[in-house]
């Protein structure tokens, strides 16, 4: 027995080490899975608060940037009003109201903590689920595609930023409709891929790539980027499409997230679907 | 031991923490590297501390960054694994003064030499752990390598620019 103690205190830097990184370790595997949520309401309610202060003070600085953006925006907004259309009096049945149904809603939101050089990088924001966001619901920037919101708190949520490698968008190439997935490679944060693009399809460089709206997370026509490069190996039936995304994650501090307003009723008709 | 040193210390780990996740996590060079600073507190602590007490107080900053980063004993695991690998590095990059008492690693009391081989050393071990762990797989092999040489070579420099600048002791 005195053996053995003095044996661990030899060597108790090698056991305060193997201890210590045991406890690391589970951590990191046990945070490691999709659902982040224990890590979002738990531990980051602090630091997320000293995290909106200094967002608050960064904001300010690139007040400037922002407001141009929001002014550009509203104006394209405001260029498809009604009142900004010229009326014609045999077309005015097209445009009652109830000939339309909302379909999605937007809720503007703030990032208070952002991350892109990870392999996978997760973004927190403002909003949580007292102002109605829930789990699954898209984000957008005014320039394009940000991610999926995967957890959410009282009044944050944290969103899988499309640069992550679990990230897979239904995307569309606007010159030929045809569709494919967007993955993130890992590389170069901003550098996407573009699979399953059959190889018979024309490409050139510098279309663009959109959402196709298949999936009720983000509306069709949502920008992704545009292709930077495109090979295909011989043999192969699908290129190898390289796509610069359109919006610069490094830069981004307003969102939007996105309400599917009948997501509940596609989803019914899928479990129908899935039913039989 | 509650003296200046303790003290220095507390507040090196703050600020070292704050720099990290609001400086230097918001820097990227294309997106590549990833300067990481928070190794210069256990470069710096002093070398009569525990070796024990060294891979708690590690544990500790480990933790601390990755409350805020979100990435859950990543650093932490990287961190611990550096103050472990500390004291093979300075006998490693030994030098006759080490084992003097009252000596403090920095660049007054050991000399720019060996401060730069003593930094790059224990940077270069803590992103090659992390960056290993981070990726959790030795499939984008080249890739990693290529981050954890680009990366150690812009913290090392950080590290010594901010030793530069903060001397720990002005005689």
């Amino acid at each position: 027995m005195r053996n053995l103690i003095s044996f661990i205190i030899k060597y108790s830097f090698l056991f305060v080490f193997l201890f210590l990184e045991i406890i690391a370790f589970s951590l990191l595997v046990s945070n490691n899975s999709y659902q982040r949520s224990a890590y979002i309401s738990a531990s980051n309610k602090l630091t997320s608060n000293i995290q909106n202060t200094i967002s608050e003070t960064t904001d300010y600085i690139g007040l400037k940037d922002v407001n141009e953006k929001l002014a550009t925006e509203n104006a394209f907004l405001r260029s498809q009003l009604l009142e900004s259309n010229l009326w014609k009096a045999d077309s005015l049945l097209q445009y009652i109201d109830t000939q339309k149904t909302q379909f999605y809603t937007y809720i503007h939101s703030q990032i208070i903590s952002n991350s892109f050089q990870s392999r996978d990088n997760y973004l927190i924001l403002d909003k949580g689920s007292s102002d109605g966001v829930e789990v699954e619901m898209g984000v957008i920037s005014s320039d394009g595609i940000v991610g999926i919101v995967n957890s959410v708190s009282e009044n944050f949520c944290s969103v899988i930023s499309i640069l992550h490698s679990k990230s897979a968008i239904d995307a569309k190439i606007t010159s030929n409709e045809y569709t494919g997935t967007c993955f993130w490679p890992g590389s170069d944060y901003r550098l996407g891929e573009l699979k399953n693009i059959p190889s018979h399809t024309k490409l050139t460089k510098g279309d663009t790539v959109v959402t196709s709206g298949n999936s009720s997370i983000f509306p069709p026509e949502i920008p992704i980027g545009f292709i930077n490069d495109f090979k295909l190996k011989p043999g192969r039936s699908f290129y190898n499409i390289e796509i610069q995304y359109n919006t610069d994650y490094n830069k981004i501090s307003h969102v939007y997230i996105i309400h599917n307003l009948l997501k509940g009723e596609l989803k019914k008709i899928k479990e129908v679907r899935n039913a039989k | 031991m509650l003296n200046r040193n303790f003290f220095i210390n507390i507040l090196r780990f703050i600020a070292v923490v704050l720099a990290q996740v609001f400086i230097f996590n918001k820097l990227n060079f294309g997106g590549i590297a990833n300067p990481m600073i928070y190794p210069l507190f256990i470069i710096l602590l002093p070398f009569e501390t525990n070796n024990n007490l060294n891979l708690i107080v590690a544990f500790m900053l480990g933790l601390s960054v990755d409350l805020f980063t979100g990435s859950m004993g990543l650093h932490t695991s990287a961190a611990v694994f550096t103050a472990f690998i500390r004291p093979l590095a300075y006998r490693v990059i030994s030098s006759n003064r080490v084992y003097e008492s009252g000596i403090k690693p920095g660049i007054n009391d050991l000399g720019i030499r060996w401060f730069i081989s003593y930094t790059f050393f224990l940077v270069f071990a803590h992103h090659f752990f992390f960056f290993f762990i981070e990726s959790f797989s030795f499939n984008e092999f080249w890739h990693t390598l290529l981050k954890i040489i680009i990366s150690t070579l812009l913290s090392s420099l950080f590290i010594i620019i901010l030793d530069f600048i903060f001397k720990p002791n002005k005689k």
